[in-house]
């Protein structure tokens, strides 16, 4: 299947993800999490061969043990739709103004799997059908302002499952849309992942919503990977400093708005914010807003510790 | 229904205006531009000859009309020459980037460098004067224009989500051009082919005027505001005539392309 090993993403100016290693089979349900900046996005890049030309990749990408980080954008061609699918954040923008839903979905279906005109039509709308939308055969003849922003979505996952990917990205599936429809689209995509045997990567920074989805989960901070495992055991007991902040910061309902003083609660917050590629710090990216900073922190790379590959240099095997 | 620009109507009229005389030109003048009648000469305007006849007899309306049809023929073609050609090698420098986008915007302003006239006098000092080389002349001159238009609105294009979607459905860089980037920079491209336009009919009678457009008995604008140098002080009218034509159609397609844009750029919308 996929597999990410010691992948460094560089650029002139900093380094967009550093040393990631992700292995994906068929079926997982990998949820990213982390900041803005963190790197989510560029690993999923990675993954579909999309990363910018002035970046400069080491490491590697295997396809079926196939070595694809130098290959050629013709070579992608072929590998994506087929093999990897991706779908995108603002489904209000990833869908030409000037096209009809139905020929964007079904253009992919012609080019890859080298079907007529009918055929991509009647494909086109059994897709629709899968993944929720109603009356797929008028819907298909819509152009994109005609559609709500949770049709629209539905749309873009049928584009992505236009040739059946053995692994679909979901970069922020459900950011722009609101709470309910985000929820369907979420569980559409679970479904479609077990129905499938189809991998997911689930891109987010809705701790919820990945939760919700997915089986496994990396942590992202600064281009790293910090801390990995079982959806349920990070999310429940987080090892990683970074984890235990962004965690804390998520808002509890059930909390009083007030504590014993009558003085209002304030939600807990990781001081400071992620600084810009060119000023990460060379060791650890997480120092300088770390809780259990170390002194050697900010210039010594950490290295995976534990089942949890947790980067950081206050967790040792006896504190795990 | 949004009112539309007062720009864009009123260029629209003066632009029907030119069109429509010069598509009647095809099928019916008043009189056979060409014929002289050297008796009837300067004549004065009369129920036969509205605009009165020339310093050879010809009547002046059917001279215009049919100058009209040469203009708007040369227009047509040469902005849809340059354009096309324009709008392709624009389309290419985005699609592939790098040192082929660069070469192409640099040959773009080498172009621009280069005075038209002086290259259509080139041409017709190398092929002899006539109307076809004045088209050539015109649509080189639109190139590099149309070009830079075209670059400038796809790699816009290109950084949309849907192209990003489009790539990620593992389309070439071909069949993206072809289906997401044209067809969303055609706008643009229409605009700037209006406007083209208008220039394209003033360097179509510069040309004429300096003798290396239409050549007798061809009627042009600009041949008509030649002829009547001469003859300037006894019948000015038969330059003001061309002169005016000339400034409908210039002023109507460039009323027109700007209205265009109005109608066609949504942040202008907002503000109007």
């Amino acid at each position: 299947m996929f597999e990410l090993q010691n992948m460094t993403v560089r650029f002139s100016f900093g380094e967009a993800l550093r040393e990631a290693s992700l292995r994906i089979n068929p079926g997982d349900r990998i949820g990213i999490v982390g900041e803005s900046g963190s790197g989510k996005s560029m690993l999923a890049a990675c993954l579909m061969g999309m990363v910018p030309d002035a970046a400069e990749l080491t490491g590697t990408l295997g396809v079926d043990g196939i070595d694809m980080t130098h290959a050629s954008e013709a070579h992608w061609q072929t590998i994506r739709a087929r093999r990897v699918a991706m779908i995108f954040q603002e489904p209000m923008s990833a869908l030409n103004p000037l096209r009809r839903v139905g020929e964007t979905v079904a253009e992919p279906m012609r080019v890859h799997l080298g079907l007529g005109k009918a055929q991509a039509r009647a494909r086109v709308s059994a897709l629709f059908k899968e993944v929720g939308i109603p009356d797929p055969d008028s819907r298909l003849r819509m152009f994109p302002h005609e559609l709500s922003g949770g049709q629209r979505q539905r749309v873009l996952i049928a584009l992505a499952l236009a040739c059946d990917p053995e692994l679909l990205i979901a970069d922020e599936p459900t950011t722009a849309l609101d709470a309910n429809v985000a929820l369907k689209i979420t569980d559409l995509l679970v479904d479609l992942s077990r129905t499938r045997n189809m991998a997911l990567v689930f891109i987010s920074h809705d701790l919820a919503a990945v939760a919700r989805a997915t089986t496994d989960i990396a942590v992202m901070y600064g281009g790293d990977i910090v801390e990995r495992g079982r959806t349920a055991e990070v999310l429940a007991n987080p090892v990683h400093p970074y984890t235990q902040g962004l965690l804390a910061a998520r808002p509890d309902p059930r909390a009083v708005p007030r504590d014993a003083n009558g003085r209002r609660r304030r939600l807990p917050t990781i001081p400071g914010t992620v600084p810009p590629l060119y000023k990460l710090p060379q060791g650890c990216r997480f120092s300088g807003r770390c809780a259990v900073e170390r002194s050697a922190c900010a210039y010594v790379k950490p290295a995976p510790v534990g089942p949890r590959h947790a980067t950081c240099h206050a967790i040792t095997q006896d504190t795990l | 229904m949004k009112s539309l620009p007062a720009n864009f109507t009123i260029g629209a009229v003066l632009v029907a205006l030119v069109l429509g005389a010069a598509a009647l030109s095809l099928v019916w003048t008043p009189h056979d531009p060409t014929a002289l009648n050297i008796r009837g000469k300067f004549a004065a305007p009369s129920a036969a000859h509205w605009l009165g006849t020339d310093q050879l007899g010809r009547d002046i309306v059917s001279q215009l009309m049919a100058a009209a049809r040469n203009s708007m023929t040369v227009a047509i073609v040469a902005v849809f020459l340059g354009g096309s050609i324009g709008v392709a090698l624009g389309l290419l420098a985005s699609a592939i980037g790098g040192w082929v986008e660069d070469g192409v915007m640099r040959l773009a302003d080498l172009g621009f460098a280069f005075p038209a006239l002086l290259f259509a006098i080139m041409l017709a000092a190398v092929f002899g004067p006539s109307l076809t080389n004045a088209v050539l002349a015109i649509a080189f001159i639109n190139i590099p224009i149309f070009a830079r238009v075209a670059r400038a609105s796809a790699n816009q294009v290109w950084t949309r989500e849907y192209v990003l979607a489009a790539r990620a459905a593992g389309m070439n860089k071909l069949a993206i051009t072809r289906d997401h980037i044209l067809p969303n920079i055609a706008a643009a491209v229409i605009v700037q082919a209006t406007i083209e336009f208008a220039v394209a009919i003033l360097a179509e009678a510069a040309l004429s005027y300096l003798g290396l457009g239409a050549q007798p008995p061809a009627s042009s604008w600009g041949r008509m505001l030649s002829e009547a140098q001469t003859l300037i002080y006894l019948a000015p009218e038969l330059a003001i005539y061309p002169g005016l034509c000339i400034v409908t159609a210039v002023l109507g397609f460039g009323l027109l392309g700007d209205g265009l844009r109005d109608v066609t750029d949504p942040r202008l919308a907002r503000a109007r």
